[in-house]
C-alpha cells in the first residue's frame, strides 16, 4: 500500500473511526486512510449484539452490528481505504506514524492531518484493587461480551456483577438469557451508572437483585473464583462492618467504568484533560497538536453511538479542512469550564464564532435544574443525571452575545426556583 | 503410575530450586527437577520485589549469620548469571532520603559500614556511597517528596526480573542435561538407609539426595521426611505496580526509613510495597490482598512520591518471605543438611531468596561433595542461552527484519505491552502452558488493561498451538480455567 | 379491591416511580408517581402489552465464525423471552446469509421472525 500523500489518517475503525473517515471523504479529503488492529471494521459493534442503536442516528432501533454495517458500507462506497489488522504503535509530535501488520511489517508515514479514534479500555481489577486471592474467573464484562456473544463461550453460571455501567446490566441480561443465574449486580453508589433503560429491560425483567451502595471486599477462591464478599457502604464509599456477606459464584464481570485510551495521543505530547482521560479540543476536535483531532470515546466516554457518530464527523470533517489548507486554523482560545455540579465539558475551548454542541456531564444526580452557559443560553431541565450525557446546542447569533476579550465560559447546573 | 530412579531429587521450581538444578548442569550427574505448579517461578519467586541485594541494601545483614554470607556471596553472581541466561539486568541505584539531621545517623552509620566491609564483606568493584544534598536530590528526583534534605546515592542496586531467571535457569538446566518435571506435587516420602522414596501425583521416584527448595512449603517437604529441625514464620508483604505511564516519576529506587520504597522495574512501570519486617506475622500460603495492607502500602508511597496514586495501580500481591528465627529479631537462613536425615538437605534461603539463590546454589555442589556424591565436571556444559525476541524493545530496523521473517511478528496481539503473536507462540514453544505462564515470558496481559482486550486472543492461540479447545486453556493449571461452557451448554441442559 | 402495580418510567433520566391502580376487572383506575403525561403512556402499555425485542445469538455451521447475531424482527412478549432463547439453542445459522435473513420464522407464533443481524460467511 501507497502510504505517501496520505491527507487524512484515522486510528481505530470503530463507530468513531469509521464515521470520522466517511466524513473526512465527504468533505472533500483524497486519500483517507482507515487504520484498524482487528481484522474487520467495525470495533466493539460486533460484539454489542443487543439493540438501542440509532435511534438518534437513523431514528430506527438497530443491533450494534446492524448500526456497524451501515457505517462499513459507507466507508466503502465514499472509497475510505481502510487499512487492517494493522496496529500503530507511535505517533510522533511530527503526526509521524509507526505501525506494524503482517504484510508489510513495519511501517512509518506521515498523513497531512489524524484523526484518534482509538475508543475506550475497561478499568480492571487490578486498577480496582480488591482485595483477595488472584483466581481464574474474574473478568471484565466488556471481555465476557465479546466471549458470549462473539467467541462462543460462556464464562460461568453463578455470576456477580460489580458496577452497574451499561456493559454490566447489557451482561446481565445476556448471561440470563443464555442460561446462567445473575446473583448479584452490586453498585457502590446510591444510584444506577447506566441508563435507566438499562436498569428496567435488563435487570428488573429478570428479577436481577440490585445492590446499590454496596461493594465488593473480597475474593475468594484459589484456582477458580468460588465466591465474593460484599458489603454496604457508607458516605465515604467505605464498607460497613458487619454488614458482609458471602455470595457464592464461579465468575465475577466487573463493569466499573471506561478509560478513555490515549496512550498514543500522550506519545504525540497531547494535552489530555484530567476528568475525561481524553484530549483537551476546540470545537473543531483538535487536540493541543495542531492537525491531529480526535473524536468518540477516545475523547470522552459517551452514553449513545449516536453521539459518538456526531462527533466524529466533526472531527473528520475538521481534519480533512486541516489537510486542505495545510496549515492549523486559528485555534478556539476561549475556555469553557465546568461550574456547579458539572463535572467537565468538551469541547473545552471555544472560537465562539461558529455553531457549536457542548457535550457535558454532571457530578451528581438532580431534579429540576436549569443548565447556564455563561450568560449565552439556558435550557431547563426536569433531570440530570451522570450517566447521561447532555448536549447544549450554540449557535452563532447566541455566541454573538459573547463580550469582546471573553476569556473564559462557565457552565453551571443550577436548582430552578419553586416549583 | 510411573517410576523414576534419579540420584538427587531438587523439590521445588522456584528460583532456588532453579538455580541449584542450573548449577548441577555443569556436573555429570543424574539429577531431577520437580515442581507442583504447571509452570517455574510461579511460587514465592513471583511476589519477589525484584530489587537486587547489590549495595547499601546489604549493609543491615549481620556477619554472624550464614544468611548474610550467602547474600553477599551472591553479590558478585548475579549479573554474570544474568549475562550468561539474557535475562535483563539493570543498576538502577538507590537514594535513602533523609528528612532531618537526626535522620542523618542512620546513613552516616551505614556510610561507614560500608567502606569497612568493602572487599571484605562486599565486592571490591562495588561503587562508592554518596551523600547528595537537597538540590542534587531535587536535580536527580524532582517528583520526591520536598521534605527531604538529601540522600544517601547507592548507585550499586539493580533490578531484574525474577521469574525470568528462574525460567531461563530452568531451561538451561534442562538443555545442560537435568530432568524437570512439572506439575509433580511431592506427597509423602519415606527415608531408607540408602535412599529415599517418594511418592508424587505422577508416581515414585527413588532418589539418594533430597534438595529441599519448597520454597513456602519448605517446612512442609520436611515434616514428610522427619527433617524438620526448624520452625518458619510467613512474613506477609504486599506490594503494588504502577502504570508505566507513570513510570518516569522516579529514576532510581528511592526509600526512607519506616516508609516504605518505591521502585522503578526493570520493564519500565512502578512498584511499591511494605518491607517484610514491618509487617505482622501473615496466614502461611494466605496470597490474598487485604485493604488495610494496601492502603498502608499507599501512604508510605505517597510519603516518598506524593505524585503516586491508586488511580495508576494496575495490578497489587501479597508474597511471603518464610523467616526463621524471627523471635530473636534477625533472620536465619535454613540452608544445610537436616540435623536428623542424612543426604536431606534444606534449600530455604528465605529472605531475600533471589539475591542469594547463586550462592546458594554454589553452596549446594560442596554439601553434596561433603555428603559422598562424587561429582564430575561436564564438559558439554553449555552457560549461555538466547532470550526470546521482545518486539517492543527492537529497533525499528530490527522489527523489519523479524516480520520478514515470521509475519507473525508483525501481528500485534497485546496492545498495552506491545506483544506480537510471534512472541506469543515462541513463548509456547519454550513451554508456556497457561496464560500466566505466557504473561511471565512475553508479558501481554502484564499491561495497564490487565488481558481485558488481549485475553480472549491469546486463550485462541495457547489452544490453537497446543491442540486443545479453548475450553481446556488454564489461567495457572489445574481448576483455573477461564470459560467453564460452551455456547448454549446452559440451556441445552435446563431442556 | 383495588390492586396496585409499580414501574419506573424509562422515558426521561427522571425514572418516575409510576404506580398504576387496577380495579378487580384488570382494568387501569389511576396513576400516580408520574411527573408528565408520557409516563402514563408508558406504563400502560408496560402494563397491557411489554412487549420487548429480543437480541442473541445463534450457534453457526459451516462458518468459521462461532456465532451469528440475531434479533427478533419486531418486539415480542417480554414473559415469552426465556421460552424463545430455548428455540435459539437448537437453531443454526448456515452461511451465506444477510443481514435480515430469517433464522427462526413466526418464533413461537408470535408474528415476529428472528433474522440475522450480520452477514455470515463461510
Amino acid at each position: 500500500m501507497k502510504l505517501q500523500d496520505v491527507d487524512v489518517a484515522v486510528i481505530g475503525a470503530g463507530p468513531a473511526g469509521m464515521a470520522a473517515a466517511i466524513k473526512a471523504r465527504e468533505a472533500g479529503a483524497e486519500k483517507v486512510i482507515l487504520m484498524e488492529r482487528a481484522e474487520e471494521l467495525g470495533g466493539l459493534l460486533h460484539q454489542c449484539v443487543h439493540n438501542g442503536f440509532g435511534l438518534l442516528y437513523f431514528n430506527e432501533d438497530l443491533s450494534g452490528p446492524e448500526y456497524g454495517h451501515r457505517f462499513i458500507e459507507k466507508v466503502m462506497d465514499t472509497g475510505v481505504t481502510p487499512l487492517l489488522e494493522t496496529m500503530v504503535v507511535r505517533l510522533g509530535q511530527d503526526r509521524q506514524i509507526g505501525a506494524v501488520n503482517t504484510r508489510e511489517g513495519f511501517i512509518t508515514f506521515r498523513p497531512k492531518s489524524i484523526v484518534l479514534a482509538m475508543g475506550c479500555r475497561e478499568r480492571s481489577r487490578g486498577a480496582l484493587n480488591i482485595p483477595g486471592t488472584r483466581p481464574a474467573g474474574v473478568l471484565t464484562a466488556g471481555t465476557a461480551q465479546r466471549f458470549v456473544n462473539v467467541e462462543g463461550f460462556v464464562p460461568g453460571k453463578k455470576i456477580v456483577i460489580l458496577g452497574s455501567g451499561d456493559i454490566g446490566m447489557i451482561m446481565a441480561r445476556r448471561l440470563t438469557l443464555e442460561g446462567a443465574q445473575v446473583e448479584a449486580v452490586v453498585e457502590i453508589l446510591p444510584y444506577i451508572g447506566g441508563l435507566i433503560r438499562n436498569e428496567v429491560q435488563c435487570l428488573h425483567d429478570f428479577e436481577i437483585p440490585l445492590f446499590l451502595e454496596h461493594t465488593v471486599t473480597r475474593i475468594h477462591g484459589e484456582q477458580r473464583l468460588e465466591a465474593v464478599t460484599i458489603a454496604r457502604v457508607d458516605g465515604q464509599r467505605n464498607p460497613v462492618a458487619g454488614t458482609q456477606r458471602v455470595i457464592a459464584c464461579d465468575s465475577l464481570l466487573l463493569s466499573v467504568g471506561l478509560i478513555p485510551e490515549n496512550e498514543l495521543s500522550l506519545m504525540a505530547g497531547i494535552q489530555l484533560d484530567p476528568v475525561t482521560g481524553g484530549a483537551l479540543v476546540d470545537e473543531t476536535r483538535q487536540t493541543t497538536v495542531p492537525g491531529v483531532f480526535a473524536g468518540g470515546n477516545v475523547l470522552h466516554v459517551h452514553d449513545l453511538v449516536d453521539n459518538v457518530s456526531w462527533e466524529s464527523e466533526l472531527a473528520g470533517e475538521s481534519a480533512a479542512r486541516f489537510a486542505a489548507a495545510g496549515k492549523p486554523e486559528a485555534r478556539g482560545e476561549i475556555k469553557v469550564k465546568a461550574g456547579r455540579n458539572i463535572r467537565y465539558v468538551v469541547p473545552q475551548t471555544i472560537s465562539g464564532r461558529k455553531d457549536t454542541t457542548l457535550y457535558m456531564r454532571v457530578s451528581e444526580p438532580e431534579e429540576t435544574v436549569r443548565i447556564k452557559v455563561g450568560n449565552i443560553t439556558t435550557k431547563g431541565m426536569r433531570a440530570v443525571k451522570p450517566s447521561e450525557m447532555l448536549k447544549i446546542e450554540l449557535s452563532a447569533d447566541k455566541l454573538e452575545k459573547l463580550k469582546e476579550g471573553t476569556q473564559e465560559i462557565i457552565v453551571d447546573c443550577e436548582k430552578r426556583g419553586g416549583k | 503410575m510411573s517410576q523414576v530412579e534419579t540420584e538427587v531429587l531438587i523439590i521445588g521450581g522456584g528460583i532456588g530450586g532453579a538455580a541449584i538444578a542450573r548449577e548441577l548442569s555443569k556436573y555429570k550427574v543424574d539429577a531431577t527437577l520437580v515442581e507442583k505448579g504447571v509452570d517455574v517461578g510461579q511460587g514465592i519467586t513471583k511476589y519477589s520485589s525484584t530489587i537486587m541485594c547489590q549495595g547499601a541494601n546489604v549493609l543491615e545483614f549481620r556477619s554472624e549469620y550464614h544468611n548474610s554470607r550467602l547474600v553477599w556471596a551472591g553479590m558478585s553472581l548475579m549479573e554474570p548469571l544474568c549475562r550468561e541466561l539474557d535475562v535483563p539486568f539493570k543498576r538502577i541505584g538507590s537514594l535513602e532520603l533523609v528528612k532531618d539531621q537526626a535522620g542523618m545517623r542512620h546513613p552516616e552509620k551505614m556510610m561507614r559500614r560500608f567502606s569497612n566491609w568493602h572487599g571484605k564483606y562486599l565486592p571490591a568493584d562495588i561503587e562508592p556511597l554518596q551523600f547528595i544534598d537537597r538540590e542534587t536530590l531535587r536535580r536527580w528526583e524532582p517528583n520526591v517528596d520536598k521534605k527531604y534534605i538529601g540522600a544517601v546515592n547507592d548507585p550499586n542496586i539493580a533490578v531484574n526480573d525474577p521469574v525470568r531467571l528462574t525460567i531461563a535457569l530452568a531451561d538451561n538446566a534442562r538443555k545442560n542435561g537435568i530432568k524437570i518435571l512439572l506439575e509433580t506435587e511431592v506427597l509423602d516420602i519415606s527415608a531408607g538407609t540408602d535412599e529415599f522414596k517418594v511418592q508424587t501425583n505422577n508416581g515414585s521416584i527413588t532418589c539418594r539426595y533430597i534438595i529441599n527448595a519448597a520454597g513456602e512449603y519448605v517446612g512442609k517437604i520436611a515434616q514428610m521426611a522427619d527433617a524438620d529441625d526448624f520452625v518458619l514464620y510467613p512474613v506477609k508483604s504486599y506490594q503494588a505496580v504502577l502504570d508505566k505511564k507513570v513510570g518516569g516519576l522516579i529514576n532510581r529506587m528511592v526509600l526512607a526509613t519506616g516508609s516504605g520504597m518505591v521502585t522503578p522495574t526493570i520493564h519500565g512501570n512502578l512498584f511499591f510495597g511494605i518491607s517484610p519486617g514491618s509487617q505482622r506475622l501473615g496466614k502461611a500460603h494466605d496470597h490474598s490482598t487485604d485493604k488495610k495492607l494496601a492502603d498502608a502500602a499507599l501512604r508510605h508511597a505517597q510519603e516518598l512520591v506524593p505524585a503516586i496514586s491508586a488511580r495508576d495501580i494496575i495490578n497489587a500481591f501479597v508474597g511471603f518471605i518464610v523467616f526463621r528465627n524471627f523471635e530473636i529479631g534477625w533472620h536465619e537462613c535454613t540452608v544445610g543438611v537436616s540435623r536428623w536425615v542424612p543426604r536431606f538437605i534444606n534449600a530455604s534461603i528465605g529472605f531475600p531468596g533471589i539475591c542469594a539463590a547463586p550462592a546458594v546454589a554454589k553452596e549446594m555442589i560442596e554439601i553434596l561433595t561433603q555428603q559422598g556424591l562424587r561429582l564430575e565436571e561436564n564438559s558439554q556444559f553449555n552457560p549461555y542461552q538466547k532470550a526470546m525476541p521482545d518486539f517492543s524493545d527492537l529497533s525499528d530496523e530490527e522489527k523489519k527484519k523479524l516480520i520478514a521473517q515470521d509475519p507473525r511478528y508483525g501481528h500485534v496481539v497485546c496492545r498495552c505491552e506491545t506483544v506480537t503473536e510471534g512472541e506469543i507462540v515462541e513463548a509456547i514453544k519454550r513451554g508456556a502452558r497457561t496464560l500466566d505462564g505466557i504473561k511471565f515470558r512475553c508479558r501481554p496481559g502484564m499491561g495497564r488493561c490487565q488481558g481485558g482486550f488481549c485475553g480472549p486472543r491469546i486463550t485462541k492461540i495457547l489452544a490453537r498451538e497446543l491442540g486443545i479447545p479453548e475450553e481446556e486453556v488454564t489461567k495457572k493449571g489445574g481448576e483455573s480455567r477461564n470459560l467453564l461452557y460452551k455456547s448454549k451448554e446452559l440451556l441445552e441442559a435446563q431442556q | 379491591m383495588a390492586k396496585e402495580k409499580t414501574y419506573i418510567c424509562i422515558g426521561c433520566p427522571l425514572g418516575c416511580e409510576v404506580t398504576l391502580t387496577i380495579d378487580k376487572k384488570g382494568g387501569v383506575v389511576g396513576f400516580s408517581g408520574n411527573k408528565c403525561k408520557e409516563g402514563e403512556k408508558y406504563v400502560l402499555e408496560e402494563y397491557t402489552n411489554p412487549v420487548r425485542t429480543l437480541t442473541a445469538t445463534v450457534l453457526t455451521e459451516g462458518s468459521s465464525q462461532p456465532l451469528l447475531a440475531v434479533r427478533s424482527n419486531k418486539p415480542i412478549l417480554k414473559t415469552k423471552l426465556a421460552q424463545s432463547m430455548a428455540v435459539l439453542a437448537k437453531a443454526r445459522a448456515k452461511p451465506p446469509l444477510k443481514m435480515g435473513d430469517i433464522i427462526v420464522p413466526n418464533l413461537l407464533d408470535t408474528g415476529a421472525d428472528i433474522v440475522a443481524s450480520s452477514d455470515l460467511s463461510s
